[in-house]
């Protein structure tokens, strides 16, 4: 096993530039996940990693080697494509064994790999069936276990569950969580499903536009977003951004003229700052408190036991999300006071960048 | 419905009759009396069905070694072209490097050349290289066809870059990624050209015979085409030729018919 770090890899396709300076460094063992809108360079990189791809600038070592020069097969990595890529004409133990065999494995030794990768995937019945015979699931597992059989030092996953439905995702989610519990493999996992990264990583990279936009924990980043783009793309419902200007004592108005109390700040914000405060829907409180302002229930989307409750502030501007208990009491049109509280605001400045809280002391 | 179905059928089976029709009476002649296929109406069949035909052509016509001749060029002329067309189509459709879509317009707009066009600066080029009367000579039109590469590529289009990748990862080079992955893959396709080539230069004719000056190497169609110039009136004879050089090809089509076209992707990728 080993760490993986890559250290300002920039690609361009054309006139293009795809990857603009990314690095990123992950640790032995962990599983890492990049997310990040549709485009924005993920698969690129994770392919420049495997290999498959050429940087225009940059390094690539895994452990101690520097692989940035080496060709796919002797960086010591595996990759599982989106579309499972499995050899059509191939049954699945060939699959799995084609690797081994180029590698001209003994025949013994390749029988048990196999057989290892099988049983850790539960796949053991299938082993003399082709591609063609297997549910959509099963060809996962099988390209999973083409990826094991190589005893890779890093395992690079593309978007491997977005072609599952709903269903079946929950599932394998799942089992790449224990999988990775299992063999302890360092893991590269892209996804654009923020679900997918929020429950296997132990670290989540968010690239935006071929730019590492913020590294850390799930829960770091969805406690302390360091970015607008960060705050909104983790959570749903969505985090609600409402657009204010500060004013004095530690306070800003709201568009629609309300005040409301900021949380303290590493620094005072000059009167007439415009800031972007957010807050996330299971923060807002619905119930009478000092500083709650009345709202109206525009619309409710009722989960079960969760709602969602679209609040309209007096004097217009964007409603709010609100996620709370459904007790089936609320109804729309009602006018019901809410409480932003101040503790739970994110503030973001002018360009989108987190402002610093005050230490707690 | 079933009216419509019937009406259908029944003109389907119009149709193939009329098609097979000749070659059935081509069979028929073959096993008449000499001047029997020339008497008015011409009979359907022959009085008394005998081999006589065959026993002059393998006899004392030899067609013995016209048949070794041409199944020796037509087998030659296939394998050689599947051994330049298939990595030719596979590159120009897989691989990147440069002035690859350049060459291939290129080629593809030399399609449109009719063959015949090429034939004298052919034969004169080989001529200066010593060719003529060889089968080397006679093999080098079939070697790397343009319609086989063209069609090669578009099957190659169809294969997923990231099946070639998952190969290249596991330690594949392009050789064993053409032969392990790519051309099992293919199989349907390569079949299919095989029988195209294999069709073609059999009846091919006149590059052998302006190629093939020597009697001895002479291909069945141009023995054939001597031979009806000295037994002109001998229309039996010639049928038991016909029969003779069509009956191979026949049965190597029919034999390979499971082959061709059959999907083979099925499974590799989502869905
Ligand atoms: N071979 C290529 N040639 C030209 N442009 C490319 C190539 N591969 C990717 N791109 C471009 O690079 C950008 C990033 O692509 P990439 O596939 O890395 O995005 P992604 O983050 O994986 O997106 P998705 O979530 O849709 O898979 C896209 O704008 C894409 O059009
Ligand atoms: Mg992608």
């Amino acid at each position: 096993m080993a760490g993986l770090s890559i250290d300002g890899a920039r690609k361009s396709f054309g006139d293009t530039e795809v990857l603009k300076g990314v690095s990123i460094d992950v640790a032995e063992g962990e599983f890492a996940v990049i997310v990040g809108p549709s485009g924005c360079g993920k698969s690129t990189l994770l392919r420049a990693v495997a290999g498959l791809e050429a940087l225009g600038a940059g390094r690539i070592v895994i452990g101690s080697r520097d692989v940035t020069d080496l060709q796919p097969s002797d960086r010591g990595i595996a990759m599982v494509f989106q579309s499972y890529a499995l050899y059509p004409h191939l049954t699945v133990y060939e699959n799995m064994a084609f690797g081994l065999r180029i590698a001209k494995t003994g025949k013994a030794e390749i029988a048990e790999a196999v057989r290892r990768a099988a049983e850790i995937l539960n796949i053991e019945a299938l082993l003399d069936r082709k591609p063609a015979a297997l549910s959509g699931g099963q060809r996962q597992r099988v390209a999973i276990g083409r990826a094991i059989v190589r005893q890779p030092q890093i395992f690079l996953f593309d978007e491997p569950l977005s072609n599952l439905d709903a269903d079946l995702r929950v599932r394998m989610r799942y089992e790449f969580a224990s999988l990775h519990r299992t063999l302890g493999t360092t893991t590269l996992y892209v996804t654009h499903d923020q679900v997918e990264a929020m429950t296997l990583a132990d670290r989540i990279i968010v690239l935006r536009d071929g730019q590492v936009e913020q590294i850390g924990s799930p829960r770091d980043l969805y406690e302390r977003p360091a970015t607008l783009f960060v705050a909104q793309f983790l959570g749903t419902p969505r985090m609600n951004i409402l657009s204010a200007t500060a004013t004095v004592n530690g306070r800003a108005t709201l568009a629609n003229g309300r005040e409301i109390a900021l949380p303290p700040l590493a620094g005072a914000l000059e009167p007439g700052t415009p800031v972007s405060i957010g807050i996330r829907p299971e923060d807002i409180a619905i119930g009478a408190a000092s500083g709650a302002l009345p709202f109206t229930i525009a619309f409710i989307e009722r989960l079960g036991g969760l709602a969602t409750v679209h609040l309209q502030g007096a004097g217009g501007g964007e409603p709010i999300a609100c996620q709370l208990r459904d007790d089936g009491s609320l109804r729309e049109g009602d006018t019901v006071p809410a409480f932003l509280p101040a503790d739970r605001l994110h503030l973001f400045d002018a360009d989108g960048r987190a402002l610093a809280r005050r230490p707690a002391e | 419905m079933m009216l419509r179905r019937w009406i259908i059928t029944l003109l389907a089976a119009l149709v193939a009759l009329v098609t097979i029709a000749p070659l059935l009476w081509m069979l028929s002649v073959s096993f008449m009396a000499p001047g029997e296929a020339s008497g008015f109406p011409p009979p359907l069949f022959p009085a008394n069905p005998g081999l006589d035909n065959y026993r002059t052509l393998f006899g004392s016509f030899g067609i013995g070694r016209f048949l070794a001749n041409s199944l020796l060029v037509s087998t030659l002329a296939t394998g050689l072209a599947l051994l330049f067309t298939v990595p030719a189509g596979y590159a120009f459709a897989k691989l990147r490097f440069r002035g690859r879509d350049a060459t291939f317009r290129l080629l593809v707009a030399a399609l449109v050349v009719p063959g015949q066009i090429g034939m004298l600066p052919l034969f004169l080029e080989l001529k200066a290289m010593g060719l003529v009367n060889s089968y080397a000579g006679a093999l080098v039109p079939w070697l790397a066809g343009i319609f086989g590469i063209f069609l090669v590529r578009q099957y190659c289009l169809s294969i997923p870059d990231e099946m070639l990748e998952a190969a290249r990862i596991d330690g594949a080079s392009e050789g064993q990624i053409l032969r392990r992955i790519v051309l099992p893959i293919l199989t349907p396709i390569v079949v299919t050209l095989a029988l195209f080539v294999f069709l073609s230069s059999w009846n091919d004719f006149m590059w052998p015979l302006i190629i093939l000056a020597d009697q001895d190497l002479y291909t069945l169609p141009v023995a054939l085409a001597a031979m009806s110039r000295q037994h002109v009136q001998d229309n039996e004879l010639m049928m038991a030729g016909a029969v003779v050089t069509t009956l191979p090809v026949l049965i190597l089509f029919l034999s390979l018919q499971r082959f061709y076209l059959s999907g083979l992707l099925a499974g590799s990728v989502k869905g």
